[in-house]
Parts: structure tokens; sequence; C-alpha cells
């Protein structure tokens, strides 16, 4: 028996009891405070801070608080970029916890906000969170590029890459092909893969888009999955084989992101890259490709086999490197904050002296070509991948 | 809006906050107290301010003057004594938010700064000007300069430059009036560790030393004898930068929760930081094997150093901790580390780190659960460390809320009637940080000093409370 007192008030929160026993070990240090990408857009006031938010919920399922607008409106304004996590004392698994909480939030219909409503009515009629019809999915494509019919990879191509940032996805094809590796690419079959829905707590279309794309893996026999994007990457390679056991479904192929395959590639002598003109480069680590998926190193070796390309590193880099402001669904319905998140970072981007800022992620991407251009910065903008193509192009 | 609020609010305009909501997220630190004992105060205050620089303190701090509002000073919470806890309500003054290095003097090695710079912050930008600083506490990525100052404390370096109170050289002190005073040297000894009772500190000037790396050793000693012994003769002959100690209950915890193996299963591990161009390890190893004991691998020293910001790590062993703090005369360690060990049965860890002047500043941790319905009756084990230690000539570690009974002793009696006379004096309402230091009585009552009951609870609870044994949650 045990002497542990019961909650005294509402169940309000289905959180399991592993996350409950992780919120009990929080030390209220406040390491996370201290490095938490939204907290400064707070006022300065303690609870926007994640030891805050730990705080709240415990307070919430002791029945001593109430799920106020206020506090949801606080639960969403965090862009999942981990860095809580990566400096909690007892390694509270922080973002799993906002995110079971913001699940339970819309279980109990207080969530989730405005914005991420309307993706949730654009994923359910075109199956990608931008309202495009499916058919432009393959727009990206050049002439060129030829997906094989069948073959153990697939490229996964993603929303934000197939609909807003094509020259990534492009430039993935055609190092693929200059490798003579063939691909698979699903044109109007693929769907979201749930990413922005899992972030934001709304799984139960999470789990239908999981389950379109399972099918679609099944169908399809693929054993490997590339995708360019951090989110997608991220969510395939974690959420996915969980999701799977929940449907009921198979999934047993490997997922990589682009970065992991480029820096295999010149490591097996596949890809010779040659030089390029001169230039010096600084990389940001999106957070769902460094913190998420530990690819700190790989994206850095791709860059040091550029002959020509020097590398200068930011302050804060690896696992502590700062957000693009763009995760979380952020982006989506807090835009100033994301907005001024992204220059911060571009800030410290140009603090290096670089001529160019360099990532692999296109929704890191994205948001930096819009604060580079609303602050007039003096500084290039390119994907690793986009190096890498030029290098080996003939 | 009321007059004060109103007052509070062309003050400071949005960086003032009477939303309920946001005021709940004040009402205490980093301790888990019961509610039992924190319901007997109105921990909850009724005003936030977070003031950008030293006029808005001034100006707030006359806001509350002229309402005669309680004012309770805090930094980033980081310290489990109750000192940043308000118990009148009022207004929390957040100073958190002034961050600025305001100069650094290279030449004579020194840094001003506000209040609220974070020492890890503080030393990536003195690493620019080949400084650092002098001690850092182990909460250091998240810890304020100035709430060191205000609570007291040793930490990471104090073997070779003492406490925080030895690394400020001079400091600003806003007061009820409005006015700002500069005070130095001896005239700022009132204002450290009394939790800003007399004033607060918006300006704060530091002592660095030279940017050095440093690298760990470590060593195993059997016995606490040992280990006295071993402190004593690195102190007398090459003390080390930094010199922390772990007990084997320590490094069991510790383990546990990072899910590796413990360096050793019984005895102490010392792992001592020297500057890397020093032969600390010889140093080390010398000092050690006259005392039996043997140096450990270096990558075991150099985990902890890189872990040395992670004390609490060992919490995912309980989810909650009792802890006890005190000093201790390094001479007096054997004896009261085997009553200590006597007295509290089951799982224990003791972390430590050594000081100038030859002292332990111990922490004591018992793994328990905030949430059981027993914890209460379980917590006088955490005084007993203090109740050994005084007997043996130590001491509490800072006095805050819940310890203020024991600032008389702490201080000294000449510094306490000095803190006492200028409180008269500097602030005649009381309204500066209430309870702290010179007590807080429990509903008003004269005579009901919340930190002398809970002394005299935990004495006589102690029997009792040595006997209920915790059982760690069935997570399934």
């Amino acid at each position: 028996m045990t002497d542990t007192a019961a909650p005294t008030a509402a169940a309000q929160m289905d959180l399991t009891g592993e996350l409950i026993y992780a919120m009990d070990t929080c030390a209220r240090c406040g390491f996370c405070k201290t490095v938490c990408t939204t907290y400064p857009f707070g006022g300065g006031f303690e609870p926007l801070s994640p030891r805050a938010k730990v705080h709240y919920l415990k307070e919430v399922l002791a029945g001593r608080a109430e799920l106020s607008p206020a506090w949801v409106d606080r639960m969403y304004q965090c862009t999942t970029c981990e860095r809580c996590a990566e400096v909690c004392q007892t390694s509270i698994p922080l973002v799993h916890l906002w995110e079971a909480a913001r699940a339970a939030l819309v279980t109990a219909g207080l969530g989730p906000m405005p914005a991420h409503k309307k993706i949730r009515e654009f994923v359910e009629k075109w199956g990608n969170p931008y309202g495009e019809p499916s058919e432009n999915q393959a727009l990206w494509m050049l002439p060129e590029h030829k997906p094989a019919e069948s073959a153990e990879l697939m490229l996964f191509g993603g929303c934000t890459a197939s609909y807003r940032m094509p020259p990534m996805l492009r430039n993935g094809a055609s190092i693929l092909q200059h490798c003579d590796i063939p691909y698979v690419f699903a044109a109007g079959k693929e769907v979201c893969c749930a990413s922005p829905f899992l972030r934001t707590g709304q799984n139960e279309v999470a789990a239908k888009l999981i389950r379109t794309n399972l099918e679609l893996f099944a169908e399809l026999g693929v054993k490997r999955i590339v995708s360019p994007c951090g989110g997608c990457s991220k969510t395939l390679k974690y959420d996915y084989p969980k999701w799977a056991k929940k449907l009921g479904l198979p999934f047993t192929a490997e997922v990589v992101h682009f970065s992991e395959m480029y820096a295999g590639l010149i490591k097996d002598g596949r890809i010779k890259p040659g030089r390029v003109p001169d230039m010096t480069v600084t990389y940001h680590d999106p957070c769902h490709v460094g913190r998420s998926q530990g690819l700190y190193d790989q994206p850095r070796a791709i860059l040091a086999a550029i002959p020509g390309v020097r590398l200068v590193e930011m302050e804060n880099v690896r696992q502590s490197a700062r957000c693009c402001g763009a995760g979380g669904g952020v982006k989506a319905n807090y835009p100033a904050m994301a907005g001024e998140i992204a220059k911060k970072r571009v800030n410290e981007a140009l603090e290096t002296g670089a001529q160019t800022l360099v990532t692999m992620c296109p929704f890191c991407q994205t948001s930096f070509d819009t604060a580079i251009k609303e602050l007039g910065a003096p500084i290039g903008l390119i994907g690793v991948d986009e190096l890498l193509l030029r290098a080996i192009a003939p | 809006m009321t007059a004060f609020e109103n007052d509070l609010t062309l003050a400071l305009g949005p960086r003032v906050s009477f939303d309920p909501e946001v005021l709940a997220a004040y009402d205490h630190d980093l301790g888990e107290m019961p509610r039992v004992l924190t319901a007997l105060f109105a921990c909850t205050p009724q005003a936030v301010a977070v003031p950008r620089d030293a006029a808005e303190v001034a100006a707030v701090l006359g806001i509350a003057q002229k309402y005669r509002l309680p004012v309770t000073p805090r930094g980033q919470a980081t310290s489990g004594y109750g000192g940043a806890v308000p118990v009148k309500a009022g207004l929390v003054l957040d100073v958190s938010e002034m961050t600025r290095v305001l100069h650094i003097d290279q030449a004579a090695g020194t840094v001003d700064v506000e209040p609220g710079a974070v020492w890890n912050v503080l030393s990536r930008e003195l690493a620019a000007h080949g400084l650092d600083n002098r001690i850092t506490p182990t909460s250091a990525p998240s810890s304020t300069v100035g709430g060191w100052f205000a609570m007291g404390g040793v930490g990471i370096g104090s073997m070779q430059y003492g406490s925080i109170a030895d690394a400020v050289l001079e400091i600003d002190v806003a007061s009820l009036d409005g006015s700002i005073t500069t005070y130095r040297g001896r005239d700022m000894e009132p204002f450290h560790q009394t939790c800003g009772i007399l004033g607060v500190i918006t300006r704060l000037r530091l002592a660095c030393r030279p940017a050095t790396a440093m690298r760990a050793c470590g060593a195993l000693l059997p016995s606490p004898e040992s280990l006295a012994a071993c402190l004593a003769d690195l102190r007398a002959g090459r003390p080390p930068y930094s010199l922390s100690i772990q007990s084997a209950g320590y490094m069991r915890l510790r383990a546990q929760a990072e899910g590796g193996q413990a360096p050793a299963e019984s005895g102490f591990l010392i792992v001592a930081a020297y500057p890397a161009d020093a032969p600390g390890n010889s140093f080390l190893a010398e000092a050690s094997a006259r005392h039996g004991g043997r140096c450990v691998d270096e990558r075991v020293a150099a985990h902890d150093w890189e872990n040395r910001f992670y004390p609490m790590r060992i919490k995912k062993n309980g989810p909650s901790l009792l802890v006890g703090e005190v000093y201790l005369p390094v001479a007096a360690f054997p004896a009261a580390w085997r009553e200590i060990e006597a007295a509290v049965p089951g799982e224990l860890g003791l972390e430590a780190v050594a000081t100038a002047d030859g002292r332990l500043a111990m922490l004591i941790y018992i793994p328990d659960d905030a949430k059981s319905l027993l914890y209460p009756l379980r917590m006088p084990k955490a005084m007993i460390p203090l109740a050994v230690a005084k007997r043996h000539g130590g001491s509490a570690y800072s006095p805050g809320l819940w310890f203020a009974r024991q600032a008389k002793e702490l201080f000294g009696p000449p510094k306490y009637r000095e803190v006492v006379e200028m409180k008269k004096r500097l602030d005649p309402l009381g309204l500066l940080n209430p309870g702290k230091i010179t007590g807080a009585n429990v509903f008003g009552l004269p005579g009901f000093e919340v930190s002398s009951l809970i002394g005299l609870a935990g004495t006589l609870a102690a029997p009792v409370s040595r006997r209920l044994a915790y059982h760690r949650r069935d997570l399934a």
C-alpha cells in the first residue's frame, strides 16, 4: 500500500504515471528558464518559464488550479525546441510533457489555438497544412528527375519542402541521382507527416495522417525513408514506431534525415565534392535535427568536405543552439514572436562575420529568409544540400 | 484599479502584474515545503514588479513605502530557504531581468553587474576579457549574482577564494526612501546573507580571477578519518582551486540517476580542480596515498567536473529530496558523519565542498516524496544534520525564512546586533522582506516564530521521523 495522497480534484489532465513522476522530480532550479526560447516574450514574468508550467500542471493535477484560457495560451507559446529538456537537472522529458498536456487540452476542448484549428481544416481537406492541392506535390521536380516505380528508398518530401521550399527537394533528388541511388516519390499520395498536429496536441487527426502514410509505406514496400525536413524526419523516426504499434500497423523502415545520407555518401567516397568559390559560412542546428535526432556532426562533416567552405560557429551551437522560432505551432499562431526569435538567431549569425548562413531544415530556412529580408541583414542564406550540389555539379 | 496599483503601473507599465495566475507562480522557491507550513503565511503576493534598472527599483520601493506594502526581493529563487518567498503577501520585486554587465575593468580584474546577472552567462562574457568568476554556485546556470550575495554561501572555487562575500568588493543598495547608497568593505557585511531585509541590491562589483582552464583529478578515501586528514594536508600544502566530496551513498544515487556505475561502493570521492598547467594529479595522489587513498581514473573526475552544476540529478531517485545543509569544520567531520549516518537510517547521500577556511559546506540528501502523506512527518530527518553539526562546532548554512533563528549564531552576535539596529533605522515599519532573518511569527502571534517552531518540532519529531522509512513510488 502506498501512502501517496490521491489528487483531490479533476483528473483534467490525462498524463501517464511516468510523466507525473518526472514532473515531481522538477528541482525548480530554473536552468530551463534561462535557456527557454519563448520565455523572453513573457514580459519577464515567471509563468512563461518551463519550470512554472511544470508547477502549474502539478497544481492542476492536484486540483489546486484551473485550466484557464490564459494558461492554455501559455502552454502553446512553446516552439518545442527542446532547449529546456537539454539542460534539465533531472532529465524531465519536457517536450513530451508539453505535447501530452496540449493533447489533454485538445481533448478537454480547450485547445488548440485558432491557427492550429485552421491548419487542421486544411489537412483534413487537402492532406497538407498549407491547403495546397495534392497534384502540386511534385511541382518541384525537374525534367531530369526520374523517381523509380519501385525502390527500397523513399524520398519523403514533407509539406513545407514540397510546397514552400522546393529547391531542397530538387537538390535531394539531384544528389540521389548523381549517386545512382534509385528512389520512389509518392507524388499526390504522401500526406502530412503529422508533426504539426502531434506538436499541437491534435492527436486524432495525427492518427489519421499517420495511418495513411503507414499504409502507403507498406504498399510501396520501402525499407528506408529519407527526408530533407527536420520535423518530418524526427516524426517518422521517433513517433511513427510508437503510433504504428498503437494503430496495429507494421513499420520497419529505417528513417534518415538527408544530412545522415549525404555524410554517409561522402564517407563512403560516393560523393566527392569539388571546390566551390571561397565562402565563410555559419551553420544553424535545426532543433528537430540537432537536439531531437542528435545530428550535429553530419551537417558539419558535409561542410568540411566541400573545399572552399570555411565554417565559423555561432556562440550557441549544437545542444545549445537557439531555435528559429517556427516549431511547435508557434509560427502559425504567434507569427510576430516567431519572427523575433528568427531575427535573434540571424543576429547571432551576423556576429560571426560569416557571409552565409546555412542550415538543413525547410522550416528554419523559410524563417531565416523572412528575418534576413526584414532586418536587411548582409548575410546570404543557403541549404547545406544546395552547397553540396554546387560542389558536385559538373 | 487601486491607487497603489495605479502608481505601480505608472512607474513600470506592463512590467507589473496583479493577475492572480501570475502571482501564484511566486509563492514558492526551490524548496518543497509541506502545505501545512506554507499555509501559515500569505505566500502569494498582491503584485509582482519586474524593474529594468536601479532607478525603477528605487521607484518601486518608494511606492511600497508610500502604501506601507511589504516587499520581497527575488532573483531566480534558486535557494530553498524561503528567502524569496513572501510571508505577508505585498509586492515581489523580481530583479531577474536586471542582467546587464555594467563595466569590466580588465586591468583591475573586476566587473560591475546588475543583481539579476546569471553566473554562467557572466562567466562567458568575462572570458572575452581574459577573466572569470572567482567562485560560482552549483546553480550557476540559472542563479543570480545578487541572489547569491543576499543568501550567502560557498561553491565551486571556494577552496581557493572563500565565500561569495569574499568575492564582492562593492554594492549599491536601494532603500525605501528611494535613495541608492554605495557600500564597500566591512560596510557591506550587514547586506550579505540577509535576504534584502535592509535594502535591495542594484549593483555589485566582483573581484575576478584570470580565466585559466581547470583540470579535475579525483581520489577515493576509505574512511571519514582518512578524508579529513587528506583534506587538511591539501589545504596546508597544495590547495586546489575547487574541491568537492561525495559519499558512497551519493555516488550510488547519482549512478542510479545517470544509469551508470558508481566509482566506489564505500568511502568518499574527492574531486579537486587545479589549473590545467599545474600537476594537480600528483598533489592529490601524494596526499591521498598518505592516508590510504588512491587516485581514480581521470574520466571519473572529468565527468564529475563537467557535471558540477548538476548535483540535483539524484532527485530522479526521489522524486523529492529532504535536504540538510550545514557548515562543519573539516576536523570534526569523522565524528559528525558517523553520528549522522547512525541517526538517519536508509538511503543518504553527502555532497560537500571544501572552503578556504577549513570548513565543509555539506549537503545531506535523503530521497523522499513530497506528495506522500507521511512526508511532513519524515521532514524532521532533514534537521538531524544541523543538530549533529552544531554539537561538533558547525552551524546552519543560511538562515532565510525557515532557519531564521539560526541567524544570530551563524552571523555572530556583533553582526546580528548591527543588522537588527540597521533594520530599525532603515525599515522601521518592517516592510523589507518581512519574516526573514529576524523571524516570522505564525498568525502574527508573538513567541510563535516559525523557524523556532520548526526547530522544536524537528527535535521532538526526529526520533519518530527517523523510523519512518520511505519506499519509492511504484510507477506501475
